[in-house]
Formats: C-alpha cells, sequence, structure tokens
C-alpha cells in the first residue's frame, strides 16, 4: 500500500479537526480538535519521514508530542479557572469582551 | 558501532539564551523558597541582572560575526547580524517591559493577583484583592518567554522554530490570566488567546509537515536549495507555506488573523500588554522575515500579492476600527493591528532597504507603545485602571504632564514629525516605493490620515473638555514605571529627532546568513 | 476436515471449544431463565430505578464529582511525556561518553525543579 494515503488520511484529520474548532462551543471539544490537529501533522511528519527515508521526521513527531502536552496542561488549566467561576466551559459564554 | 558523533554547540552563542533561561529556573527556585515578602525584589534583580548578562553578551558577538561560524547548535540556531539585533531588541524591550512588572507602588501588592486559582468574586477573592501580594511568578514566566523568543528570531530549522514558538506562547497564555482587577476579563481574554493561539500553532506545525514533505528536511538552507531546483511536489510547499504564514501571521496579529488582539490587549493586566505589544511583535515579524528572506527566497517571491492583500486588509481593518473604539487598550491594540500592517508593507518591499524599515519600525514601535502602556497604567480609580475613553476626558487640566507626555505619545504613533513614528513610517513607505509597491504605500498613507482621528480624538478630549466627576486621578508613579515610561518616551524623541544611529545599527543588521 | 485440527490452526481448537462452552452455559442460563421466570410486564413503582443497595435513588445519575487529584493529572501527564526524550537517549548514552549523560542530567533537573515548585506549593497534598 503507498504512503500517500497516510498522508491523505492526515489532512482529513487536520481538516475534522480545523472545522470542529470553528463549529463546536464547548472548550474542552475545542482543545480535543486542537490536539486531533497536531496529531494529524504527526502522522504526516511520520508518513513522510516513511516516504523520504530519514528519520528526521520521528523525531520531529516527539516534540511535537512534547509540546503537546504541556499545552495540554496549560490549557486545561485556563479553562478550569473559567470553569470555577462560570460553571460552564462553553465558548460562547465567555463573553465580557467584544467590539 | 560508531562513536556517536555529537552536534558541535557554541555555548558562547547561546549564552543570551542560556543567561535568560538559567535565570528563569533560578526564579522558580527562588518562588519556591523564598518568602512571599521579599519574592518581587529579588525576582526583580535577578531579571534585570540576566537581562544585562544577556545584553552583553550580545554586543560582544555582534562584533565577531563571521558568516561561516553563525550557524550552531547542530544546524538548529544561526547567529547571524539580524538575528543579534533583534536579540538585542528584544532583550532591551523585555527590559523596560519588565521594570512595569515590578511595579508596586500604584496599587497594593502590584498589578497581578495573589493566587490565581482562587475562585473570581468568592470570599476568599475579596480578601485577596485587598490583601495580599500579588504573585511574582510573572517574572520566570516573562524570562522563559523571552528565552523563547530569542530562540525564534534565531531558529533555523522550522522545529527549533515550532518549539520556540510553543515556548514564547505558553507562558504569555498564562501571564494573561494573572491580572489583579477585572479578573474574568483577564481568564476570558487567557482562554481567548490561548484557544486561539494554539490554533495557530496546529496549522503552523502542519504547515512544517508538508515542508518537511517537500525538501526531505526542515532546515531553511535545505528548503531553499529544493525550491530553487523546483522538483518534487510544489504543491506541498505552496501548502505547507501558506499554513506556515497563517501560525506567523497570527503571532503579529495582521487581519485576518488580528481578532484575539483587542481582546487580549484589553483583558490582559497592562505590564503584560506591554510586553506583548513590544516583544512578541519583534519576534514574530523576526520569524516572519527569516522565514520568507531565508527559507522561501526560492519561490521568487511569487506570494507577493498574496502578502501584499494582507497588508492591505490589516491596515485597512486596524485603522478603520480604531476609529469606533471607546476603551483605550482596545483603541491601542486595533493601532497595533494596523502598524503590523505597515510593517508587513516593509516585509513586501523587500531588499536590505525594505529589511532596515522593518527592523527599524519594530524598535521604534515598541519602545513607544511601552510608554503608551506605562501611561495607561497610571490613570486610575478605586476599581483599578480607568481605560474607558470618557473617563480620559479633561485629564490635561487634571495633570499636564502626564497629558502631555500622552499627546506626544499619540502623536508618534500618528506620525507626526520629529518622532520615532514619522522616521519610521518613511522609511517603511520609502523602502515600498523603492520596491515597487506604490499601491500598498497610496492604502497605507490614506488609513494613517484614517488612523490620525482616533489619536487626535483622544487627545482632544485630554486637553479641551472640562474635568468631570468621573475623571480620575493620575497615581504619582514609582520608580519603576517612571523609568519605562522616561525610557519609551526619550527613544520615541531620539529616534525621531536622530534616527541616524538606529537606522545604521538596522542597515549593518539587514542580512540574514543562509 | 479434521486436517484443520492438525495444522497451525489447530492450537487454537481448545481455546474455540472453550469460548463455545461459554456461551453455551450463559446462553442456556439466560434460556433457562426466560422459561422459568413469571412474566408481569407492567411498570411497578422503582421497577427502572437504580438499584442502590436498598436506599432510595439519589436524584439524577449524572453528577458532578469533585476531582481531587486533578492537579496530579496535570503533573503526570507533563512527566509521562517528558520522558520520551530519555528511549532515544537510553539508546546512545554509553558511546556517547559523559556529555550526555551530563545534558541529560540537567534535562531531568529541570523537571525535578518543576516538581519542587509543585511540592513547595501543595500541589501535592490531598485537600
Amino acid at each position: 500500500m503507498t504512503p500517500m494515503w497516510y498522508i491523505v488520511l492526515s489532512a482529513i484529520l487536520f481538516s475534522v479537526g480545523a472545522v470542529g474548532v470553528l463549529i463546536r462551543r464547548n472548550a474542552i471539544v475545542l482543545f480535543m480538535c486542537i490536539e486531533l490537529m497536531l496529531n494529524a501533522a504527526n502522522l504526516a511528519l511520520v508518513t513522510f519521514s516513511r516516504i523520504n527515508g530519514t528519520l528526521d521526521g520521528q523525531i520531529m513527531a516527539f516534540f511535537v508530542m512534547v509540546v503537546a502536552a504541556a499545552e495540554v496542561v496549560i490549557g486545561l488549566a485556563i479553562i478550569m479557572l473559567i470553569f470555577r467561576t462560570r460553571r460552564s466551559a462553553s465558548v460562547d459564554d465567555a463573553n465580557l469582551l467584544k467590539y | 558501532m560508531d562513536k556517536l558523533k555529537l552536534p558541535d554547540m557554541d555555548y558562547v552563542a547561546l549564552l543570551p539564551m542560556l543567561a535568560l533561561f538559567v535565570a528563569a529556573c533560578l526564579g522558580v527556585i527562588i518562588e519556591a523558597l523564598v518568602p512571599r515578602r521579599f519574592r518581587n525584589i529579588i525576582q526583580l534583580v535577578l531579571s534585570i541582572v540576566a537581562l544585562a548578562v544577556a545584553m552583553f553578551f550580545v554586543v560582544k558577538q555582534s562584533g565577531e560575526v563571521v558568516a561561516s561560524k553563525a550557524l550552531t547548535a547542530g544546524g538548529a540556531i544561526m547567529i547571524d547580524h539580524a538575528a543579534l539585533f533583534l536579540q538585542g531588541a528584544l532583550i532591551v524591550l523585555g527590559f523596560v517591559a519588565l521594570l512595569l512588572f515590578g511595579e508596586r507602588s500604584l496599587e497594593f501588592g502590584g498589578p497581578f493577583v495573589a493566587q490565581a486559582a482562587v475562585t473570581v468574586g468568592s470570599e476568599r477573592d475579596r480578601e485577596q484583592t485587598g490583601r495580599e501580594l500579588g504573585s511574582t511568578e510573572t517574572f520566570p514566566l516573562a524570562l522563559f518567554s523571552l528565552s523563547g523568543m530569542l530562540l525564534f528570531v534565531s531558529a533555523n530549522d522550522l522545529l527549533t522554530m515550532f518549539v520556540a514558538l510553543e515556548v514564547f506562547s505558553l507562558p504569555l497564555y498564562l501571564l494573561c490570566a494573572l491580572a489583579r482587577r477585572k479578573r474574568l476579563l483577564s481568564q476570558e481574554s487567557a482562554l481567548k488567546y490561548f484557544l486561539l493561539g494554539a490554533y495557530a500553532s496546529a496549522f503552523f506545525l502542519f504547515g512544517v509537515a508538508m515542508v518537511y514533505g517537500f525538501a526531505k528536511a526542515v532546515d531553511f538552507k535545505a528548503i531553499h536549495a529544493e525550491a530553487l531546483l523546483g522538483e518534487g511536489n510544489s504543491l506541498l510547499l505552496i501548502i505547507g507555506l501558506a499554513l506556515l504564514a497563517i501560525g506567523l501571521l497570527f503571532k503579529v496579529a495582521a487581519a485576518p488573523f488580528h481578532v484575539w488582539t483587542p481582546d487580549v490587549y484589553q483583558g490582559a493586566p497592562t505590564p503584560v500588554t506591554a510586553f506583548m505589544a513590544s516583544c512578541t511583535k519583534v519576534a514574530a515579524f523576526g520569524g516572519l522575515l527569516r522565514v520568507l528572506y531565508v527559507g522561501f527566497d526560492g519561490l521568487g517571491w511569487q506570494f507577493t500579492p498574496v502578502l501584499g492583500a494582507i497588508a492591505a486588509l490589516t491596515v485597512l481593518v486596524g485603522s478603520i476600527l480604531a476609529v469606533t473604539q471607546t476603551d483605550l487598550k482596545r483603541l491601542l491594540a486595533y493601532s497595533s493591528v494596523a502598524n503590523a500592517g505597515y510593517i508587513l508593507i516593509g516585509v513586501i518591499a523587500g531588499q536590505q532597504l525594505g529589511l532596515t524599515s522593518v527592523l527599524f519600525y519594530l524598535v521604534a514601535y515598541g519602545f513607544t507603545v511601552i510608554a503608551a502602556f506605562a501611561l495607561i497604567s497610571l490613570v486610575r480609580d478605586a476599581d483599578g485602571e480607568a481605560t474607558h475613553l470618557s473617563r480620559w476626558a479633561g485629564l490635561g487640566a487634571r495633570s499636564p504632564l502626564y497629558a502631555g507626555i500622552f499627546t506626544f505619545i499619540l502623536l508618534a504613533f500618528a506620525g507626526i514629525p520629529l518622532t520615532s513614528g514619522f522616521i519610521a513610517k518613511l522609511s517603511v513607505f520609502g523602502a515600498a516605493i523603492d520596491g515597487g509597491q506604490t499601491w500598498l504605500v497610496i492604502i497605507g498613507v490614506i488609513t494613517s490620515i484614517i488612523l490620525a482621528f482616533p489619536y487626535l480624538r483622544v487627545v482632544v478630549m485630554m486637553w479641551l473638555s472640562e474635568p468631570g466627576e468621573s475623571t480620575p486621578s493620575v497615581s504619582i508613579p514609582g520608580g519603576l514605571t517612571s523609568t519605562a515610561l522616561g525610557i519609551g518616551t526619550l527613544a520615541t524623541l531620539v529616534f525621531g529627532v536622530v534616527p541616524g544611529p538606529l537606522l545604521d545599527l538596522a542597515e549593518k543588521a539587514s542580512s540574514f546568513v543562509r | 476436515m479434521w486436517s484443520i485440527v492438525d495444522g497451525y490452526l489447530g492450537s487454537y481448537a481448545p481455546l474455540g471449544l472453550l469460548a463455545l462452552v461459554g456461551v453455551l452455559i450463559v446462553g442456556g442460563g439466560f434460556f433457562a431463565n426466560s422459561l422459568l421466570r413469571p412474566r408481569r410486564p407492567n411498570a411497578a413503582a422503582g421497577k427502572r430505578d437504580t438499584y442502590e443497595c436498598g436506599l432510595d435513588p439519589v436524584p439524577g445519575g449524572w453528577a458532578q464529582m469533585q476531582i481531587r487529584y486533578y492537579l496530579y493529572a496535570y503533573l503526570y501527564v507533563l512527566f509521562a511525556v517528558e520522558a520520551v526524550f530519555l528511549f532515544p537517549w537510553a539508546v546512545v548514552y554509553l558511546q556517547a561518553g559523559l556529555a550526555v549523560i551530563a545534558e541529560m542530567a540537567i534535562f531531568v533537573g529541570v523537571l525535578a525543579l518543576g516538581l519542587l515548585y509543585a511540592w513547595r506549593k501543595r500541589a501535592l497534598t490531598w485537600q
């Protein structure tokens, strides 16, 4: 099977994540969509690594995983902070700042 | 098995970054072990010492840059003239912004909340707002962020760039949530900044993956060579560049990726806003310049029309929406969007002239914007800063000195001669005409005129209205805010009257090593 | 037909038989039950309630739990994932000598610093 299909899959996953961020309203779900996008990029990196025959892509995937973990912790901390006050994780409820 | 070959590390070249990073780690230890009441002064001194050390090594190395030895850390970091200039600018601007972080005399306990985890509006929260010293984790966070920025402007491959992007963004998200007053606004701004920032960096990362697929490597030299060669799937390259550009243009706050800017600038604590408005802009444009000039130069600048459209849209959106604002911090945010557009015009202008003008603009704007936010942090009432425009009516009668300084700063934003804003705009537009982008200059000039309107409205309001009941008082600034305000204002004046030295410096710095 | 049992797949035959016996026992039990049990298809009060050892159920199946351990979860995510760098390092450190060991020590030291901070801020105590 040609590895190009994995690129297609990663593009689909990335698009699902990107659209998900735009249409979902729960901050946690938004956040999961962003993680999906990062992991789609990981899949693309690893596949290209296979196609190109270099290991760089796999090393990059390591770095991305670590960065994503740091991002998760900071993101959840911020969402938690907001949730405690508002009792809601909907991004539509965060509407004090506008215009 | 062969002995492992370690990458060459020129630790001296990395010292500015390492100094800031080590200081940030020390800052964490201080947070853990030193009693709360001593922390602010210790952290402030430590940060300033670290910045001084970093600056010393930047200056020391700027005399010894050799193209053949500029590449270090296994090819991940490029210390060339442009990188050193940007690093120096970041350190100086970061120093001025950090002075605002340390200010404790305007309000008891400083501008930051004592315990960010305490629920807003609870009994415990009311207690800590009035009586507890602010958190000083802000210093290590800012230092981590600054060291990430230094890495970002000197990164020589896209992976290093991505990691640096996150290193400087993640602390900023947290810093946004730490305001002492109006904590709901602050937390909301952090949420928005975080979600949109993470979204943008996901685009950046997918761009990296695409470029890796095209060039079989992610360092700029290889990308350039592969793009010149013209073999391989150029679709991947173009998709990759577009996605990378989304990530970078988000950070510089160019339209249509600017929507976070007003919310975040308004909600974040004012010292953090000053830090973001000056340093993030320098770092993000530094990264953008390197990507376009070093990595994707091989495309022959086919993407100029797209970037031109984005620049035109940015200046238009920034200037027109600035007119409708009623909050000063939001007004400055839209003005910062418009300024990002002007800098983008300089980026598109290309050549050495364009690069020089961009570097000059970044430094000049950084100083002015820090001074502006320093002044905003002075005008306060019982609830903290009074940022609504109507509250500033009649300020000229209450405190002519500060109203005068603010007038000067606003005139600099508007680009009146004898201010750095004038020279900056002049050089950017000059470079753009030179680079054949006259249409952008026309739009730039028109929007400058539009943008002058909101600035002048504030000036008129301050001087020609009678002070009313609701006009807040201007706090007497402590030494730190005065210093920051003084440095910012003085730099705005000096770069406007004698721009020569900085322009020379920027010109010398306007070359990238590939 | 029996040749299948002798081949490679043959070693799975006992497992398959065991699974079959299991299905038969459970299925047979349910079948016998359906023959023996009384049929009263009415909805008596409380018939569909959650059974909670004789007590009346507390309203609502969904309730918010107090998650005291979320800080541990955050820390765990960080430390677990940072460990990813240890794996490539473990492959090469014997060949590369002292410098590489020192580098990893610095890396782990920075992580330990974070743990020190968390400990001093009492993020590790059960609140």
